[in-house]
């Protein structure tokens, strides 16, 4: 498929900036530090005993540094939620990147993986030739304790264990994280990646007793210099000699030091404002949640209506819900469908019942009255007055189902606002789609002929519906909001990004919980 | 946290372990350390595992998705029946494969995962777990209903002739119903 520059800028120019950025941060630290320990001075006597090996560990350090420090940055909710929230410092463009947060934590993770195989594989090879290079000359360079140690476990060696616990909660976390895990046993997942905390005290200690030293003295000792009891085996002219011993007799032994444990300086930061949002998230979520109505709709849906106090939300925003008398730990994030406006102050969502947590809240809160399920619907409400100051032109609502019944879940909603806009004079601002995908046993009734004369039935033809609303928008921007299956998303996404000869920009977002 | 399926992280475990174990045994061969002997057996314990483990087991509840080419392999795991479906079997295998990449440094690491996921394992044997294969569904041909059976022998109902011509004579008649009143042009 042809792919329109426009709108593959507009949808996909951001991310790649982005990555482009963090890829170059990464090759550039890791090449400064592999030329550090190549061509250091200070490191000149361990680069001889192990060789490239010191270079790619020390340089896989550096970078595993920098993303354990960014990993963290994409999971601070609120304070993302607050940057987009505010208009002075995020434009359309920034907000539409810090949707994609979750990529840029799973790239982090990605590099944090990969790095650490490199790095711990360098370090076994550093293992070998600490014991196969043993320096006779510089007793305080070496790890092994004679030449040719065989070293089977590394239990007397602190960063040894460390390294080793470290992978191991790495790969835990890993293993649990795949996509096919966190669909269906999202508890493992929750639980095996707040290990990250241990991950990262852990991390902070891991150099404490380290093996590779720096020399300290290098005026007093240039490397290559010879020492006292020795002497130059080339055979020269006498005053060169001369000079040559003048320049090159050291004045002092080499002094070896430990390198100071660094991770801190890069970590803590993050880390510090990631507990701070999560305790922030805390104490937000301790204020009790009053449930103010029940609706039962057909298909296993019911919506649910509460109050809460100083709870402000916008149009698209989504919240967690936690029951204590249904499971103590689980979070579940739902759209909101009706948002708290200054005369309501209800809010509400629309539950489905899929899973065991929801089928558990539904029984439980049955029998108190209410309970609330919800659909995947993203809702805009608009002021009862006044339309300038939006710049939303149009509004095109597509929406497939599987039944006929799961329509009347906003079924009120869909006829009182197109009741609305024809008051108003503004037939043309709200065009409603509704697609039935299920061909059989189709009986339409009376009720609601608004809805039931915009129904087709079958699935939607996309490309022809881009085609008309691009014919209609010329040269506009079109925003799509896409929420649903992975499947559509990925067919909505490569149209959005194909080329139309109308000059439209179809800018495409989907659903994210965080 | 009644319903997690443990088998499925286990096997997601045994499969990076694997991976583990094999690249512990080619830094081992390669670096030629002391005792590579371990290392070349942990380079065929890692494939051996890799290719056990990369073929899902379909869920109990709700739909399975199996990974990319898997197909050859479940038919190569189903083949060995009761010794591969029992979780009790792979928990046991595991701990016996991983046991001597203890003695190697750059093997250690696999071993301990893999011992890990051989945990695991029995905990979902435990709990009554086993494997079961995710073969291909042969969609079954919806039967044609029964009132398709013939299709109908008589034309639809129409009214006589005399009413279908159009009457010149009489416009009021013969025009259209029209459902929104049609006034004319002043």
């Amino acid at each position: 498929m042809v792919v329109s520059m426009r709108s593959w800028v507009a949808n996909e120019g951001g991310k790649h900036l982005v990555l482009m950025l963090w890829l170059g941060a990464n090759t550039w630290l890791f090449v400064k530090t592999f030329l550090l320990y190549s061509t250091g001075q200070q490191y000149h006597y361990l680069y001889k005993m192990l060789g490239l090996g010191l270079c790619i560990s020390r340089a896989s350090a550096s970078v595993l540094n920098l993303n354990c420090s960014l990993v963290l940055l994409p999971m601070c909710h609120s304070l993302l939620t607050f940057v987009r929230g505010t208009h002075k410092v995020s434009g359309r463009k920034t907000r539409r990147l810090l949707d994609k947060s979750k990529t840029f934590h799973v790239a982090c993770g990605v590099a944090i993986c990969v790095f650490s195989v490199i790095h711990v594989s360098a370090h076994l090879v550093n293992v070998v030739n600490f014991s196969v290079n043993y320096s006779d000359d510089f007793p305080a360079l070496n790890l092994a304790r004679y030449r040719g140690e065989v070293r089977h476990n590394n239990s007397h060696f602190f960063p040894g264990v460390t390294g080793v616990l470290l992978v191991l909660i790495l790969f835990l976390m890993f293993t649990s994280s795949s996509y096919c895990i966190r669909v269906s046993n999202y508890e493992i997942f929750w639980y095996t990646h707040n290990l990250f905390i241990v991950f990262y005290i852990i991390l902070m200690v891991h150099m404490v007793g380290g093996a590779l030293k720096y020399q300290t003295n290098i005026e007093a000792h240039p490397p290559g210099c010879l020492q006292a009891n020795q002497s130059s085996t080339e055979q020269q002219g006498e005053e060169l000699e001369h000079r040559k011993d003048e320049e090159q007799r050291c004045r002092e032994d080499a002094h070896f030091q430990p390198h100071y444990p660094q991770t801190w300086l890069w970590v803590s930061g993050p880390l510090c404002l990631y507990c701070a949002d999560r305790f922030y998230r805390y104490i937000q979520s301790s204020d009790p949640v009053t449930i103010v109505t029940v609706i039962r709709h057909p298909c296993d849906v019911i919506e649910l209506r509460m109050l809460k106090k100083n709870f402000k939300a916008r149009p698209g925003q989504y919240i967690v819900l936690n029951c204590p008398g249904v499971s103590s730990f689980e979070n579940h994030p739902f759209t909101l469908t009706t948002c708290p406006t200054e005369n309501k102050g209800t809010f509400g969502i629309h539950l489905r019942v899929v899973g065991d947590w929801t089928s558990e809240f539904t029984r439980t809160h049955t029998t108190m009255g209410d309970l609330e399920i919800l659909p995947m619907v993203q809702q805009r409400r608009y002021p009862n007055d006044g339309w300038t100051g939006f710049r939303l032109q149009r509004l095109y609502f597509i929406w497939v189902c599987r039944e006929l019944q799961s329509f009347y879940w906003f079924a009120e909603l869909l006829c009182a606002l197109h009741h609305k806009l024809w008051q108003e004079n503004r037939p043309d601002y709200f065009n409603l789609k509704l697609y039935v995908s299920q061909t059989d046993n189709l009986q339409v009734g009376e009720k609601y002929r608004l809805l039931t004369s915009r129904l087709l039935v079958g699935r939607p033809r996309l490309k022809l519906l881009f085609d008309e609303i691009g014919k209609t928008n010329k040269h506009k921007r079109v925003g799509v909001f896409c929420c649903g299956p992975k499947s559509l998303s990925r067919t909505l996404h490569r149209l959005c990004n194909s080329a139309q000869s109308f000059g439209t920009t179809f800018e495409f977002n989907k659903e994210s919980f965080g | 946290m009644g319903k997690i399926e443990w088998a499925m992280w286990a096997n997601e475990q045994a499969l990076a372990s694997g991976l583990i174990l094999l690249a512990g045994g080619i830094v081992g061969v390669a670096g030629q350390f002391r005792g590579w002997q371990f290392a070349a057996y942990s380079i065929a314990a890692g494939v051996f595992v890799c290719m056990l483990e990369y073929p899902r087991s379909k869920r109990s509840k709700g739909t399975s998705v199996g990974r990319t080419g898997q197909y050859c392999f479940t038919v190569c795991v189903k083949a060995f029946g009761p010794v591969t479906r029992n979780y009790y079997v792979r928990a046991f295998l595991h701990a016996a494969i991983c046991v001597p990449g203890g003695f190697l440094l750059a093997t250690v690491l696999g071993c301990v995962c893999l011992g890990i996921a051989s945990l695991i394992y029995l905990v979902a044997a435990i709990r009554g777990e086993h494997w079961e294969p995710i073969l291909p569904v042969k969609e079954a041909r919806k039967p044609v209903a029964e009132s398709m059976k013939a299709p109908p022998q008589n034309p639809p109902p129409r009214p006589p002739p005399e009413m279908r011509r159009k009457r010149v004579d009489d416009l009021e008649s013969a025009a259209y119903d029209n459902p929104i009143p049609v006034t004319a042009n002043e």
